[in-house]
């Protein structure tokens, strides 16, 4: 807290009452506790995916794999399923992201210059729909009739703009000093030259937390896959993984194994359960982002800041 | 000037394909609607309010008031669970410890419902892998329950795992807003003899008054939704019907029965309650507590 290191600077100790003390000893068991009930299940994802499906079956498995084993994973990350869902996770995120970061920022950049001619009106233009919008049926027939159906730029042109995150990376802009701006036009540089010269190179910060969350919003993205797309070759990482363990329709991933007649050279002992194959496929689609966030961790924090300040 | 606006043009290309084209789509709420007859409802023959006859039908207000039930539930758990967590954890003392509980607890949020679900089959399954029923075989004896599958469970499902998933993610908020306290309050306060939990009462909790209503006014406005996301995952075909909510509904009538118009004018009317609730929020607690926004 704030105010007890201030005091602390000043050499002042309010002394700590022995319900202060009981109280903080409760709250970090809390958030131990707390820890504990966030983390497990992931842990518990983790060991099942690397033990051997058979044995995992029998129960029993609570912090560490008992007989351990890779082939959970070997056949997971050979299944063309899961592979392809992989590549096209990936582009979508690597393109979705940096279309949204284009589309925003230039939107931001331009909407930021208060004496801009039709300013206001086109921000209530932007808002004006999120009071009466589309409903599901109505945005599907718009996509249907532009042929975004089974398209892979479902996943990146309807989500390219964002209105509150326009309104984040314009704060931030409002923030870096119009003499800057006043001194490179007096030198002739034009709003181009100055937006990619001054301001993107002074916006790091709110770059990387608008791209961090764009890429997240991708990852976990499944909602446009069921609703917009049924071909198995554009399903991404989320929706085969609602298929595989939710919907338990491993019988895909499992034909696949029969037929190429992989399944016969393993010892009936190590034997691939459909679980483990589960536990694999969860592992791999959810652990690259929990991998990732960390880093991003004061971005986002401070991101959410100006956005709420500005609410 | 004029070279700016290009800053502007997809965007607003943007908005007016996907926000302003399925606004105007929604007509076909009134129509009967004919798809392959006219561009987005244009041929289809109009038919009134003919459409919004499931507003009749009694069942429709069992999906209602399912829906509302969820959300006020969710609402009473999740809500306070949050904040109560970000007074907790401002009163850590030690600040490495206090960054990393933090960073654990936005681990569920950075997972998508799928995720989720399948954690909860997983763990309340009765196979031997299912923990839930490990541990209730362990405590307290008796038959394994297959919880996935009663329908009278759903509700606590779906709390639990509400507050598990977003209570992390939702203390930024109010931590942001602690820190724009002013310290000389808190100053104030002990100077004045205050203690902690009377200056949590008298410091904190005013201080995040304003961003705490705020967001109580946006869930007020979200009482007529669900989360599709969370209820859908969750769900299966043994108990779909009797924990289905209206965003389901329009959902399966809309996109897998293909009765588009029906869909639509349920859409709708969600639409417009939920911005007369969020209205009459936002106008009561500007009268009240003179917090609100517009």
């Amino acid at each position: 807290m704030a105010a007890f290191r201030k005091e602390e600077a000043y050499g002042l100790r309010i002394k700590r009452s022995a319900g202060d003390k009981a109280y903080d000893t409760f709250n970090v068991l809390f958030m131990l506790c707390l820890a504990f009930v966030t983390v497990y299940p992931f842990w518990y994802i983790l060991v099942y995916s690397f033990n051997e499906g058979r044995d995992a079956a029998m129960g029993g498995l609570w912090f560490w794999p008992r007989k351990w084993t890779l082939q959970n994973y070997k056949y997971v990350l050979g299944n063309p399923y899961i592979t392809n869902a992989f590549l096209v996770t990936i582009a979508r995120t690597v393109i979705g992201s940096i279309i949204h970061m284009v589309v925003t920022g230039f939107a931001a950049y331009t909407l930021m210059k208060k004496d801009l001619p039709g300013r206001k009106a086109i921000v209530y233009f932007y808002m004006m729909p999120m009071f009466i919008g589309g409903t599901l049926v109505s945005s599907y027939l718009v996509n249907a009739k532009l042929g975004l159906l089974n398209n892979f730029f479902v996943y990146i042109i309807p989500g390219a703009f964002s209105f509150f995150m326009m309104l984040v990376i314009r704060t931030f802009f409002e923030g870096i000093p119009e003499s800057l701006e006043e001194s490179a036009m007096l030198d002739g540089a034009g709003y181009y030259t100055i937006f990619f010269r001054i301001y993107l190179p002074l916006s790091g910060p709110i770059i990387a937390a608008t791209v961090f969350f764009s890429a997240v919003g991708h990852w976990l993205d499944y909602y446009t896959n069921l609703l917009y797309v049924s071909d198995k070759h554009l399903y991404t990482l989320q929706y085969v993984l609602y298929k595989v363990v939710v919907a338990s329709e491993t019988s895909d991933m499992y034909r696949e194994l029969q037929e190429s007649g992989r399944l016969l050279t393993l010892t009936s002992e190590q034997q691939v359960t459909t679980q483990g194959l589960k536990m694999a496929t969860l592992v791999i689609v959810t652990f690259p982002v929990l991998f990732v966030y960390p880093f991003f961790q004061k971005y986002f924090t401070k991101g959410v800041l100006v956005g709420a300040v500005k609410a | 000037m004029y070279p700016l606006y290009f800053g502007v043009l997809p965007s607003i290309l943007l908005t007016l394909i996907f926000s302003y084209l399925p606004m105007f789509t929604n007509v076909i709420a009134f129509m009967d609607y004919d798809m392959f007859n006219g561009w987005l409802g244009l041929g289809s023959p109009f038919v009134g309010f003919q459409n919004f006859s499931f507003l009749k039908d009694p069942d429709f207000y069992k999906l209602v008031t399912r829906t509302l039930t969820y959300s006020v539930a969710g609402l009473i758990f999740s809500f306070p669970a949050s904040l109560l967590l970000a007074l907790a954890l401002n009163e850590l003392r030690n600040e490495l410890f206090k960054r990393t509980i933090q960073t654990i607890s936005y681990i569920p949020h950075f997972v998508s419902w799928v995720t989720v679900a399948s954690l909860v089959y997983i763990f309340l399954s009765v196979d031997p892998s299912g923990l839930i029923n490990n541990l209730k075989q362990a405590m307290v004896g008796g038959e394994r329950i297959s919880f996935m599958q009663k329908p009278e469970y759903f509700l606590a499902i779906l709390l639990i795992t509400g507050v598990w998933k977003e209570i992390g993610w939702g203390t930024i908020i109010y931590l942001a807003s602690i820190t724009s306290i002013d310290p000389q309050l808190y100053e104030a306060a002990q100077i004045d003899g205050a203690g902690r939990w009377k200056q949590m009462l008298h410091v904190t909790l005013p201080g995040i008054m304003p961003a705490t209503v705020i967001l109580l006014i946006f869930a007020v406005g979200g009482l007529f939704s669900s989360n599709f996301d969370q209820i859908y995952n969750l769900q299966n075909d043994v108990i779909r019907n009797d924990v289905s909510t209206i965003n389901l509904y329009v959902y399966y009538k809309g996109l897998r029965d293909q009765q588009y118009s029906l869909s639509t004018a349920i859409g709708l009317f969600q639409g417009v309650i939920s911005f007369i609730l969020i209205r009459t929020a936002n106008f009561i607690s500007k009268k009240v507590a003179d917090v609100g926004f517009l």
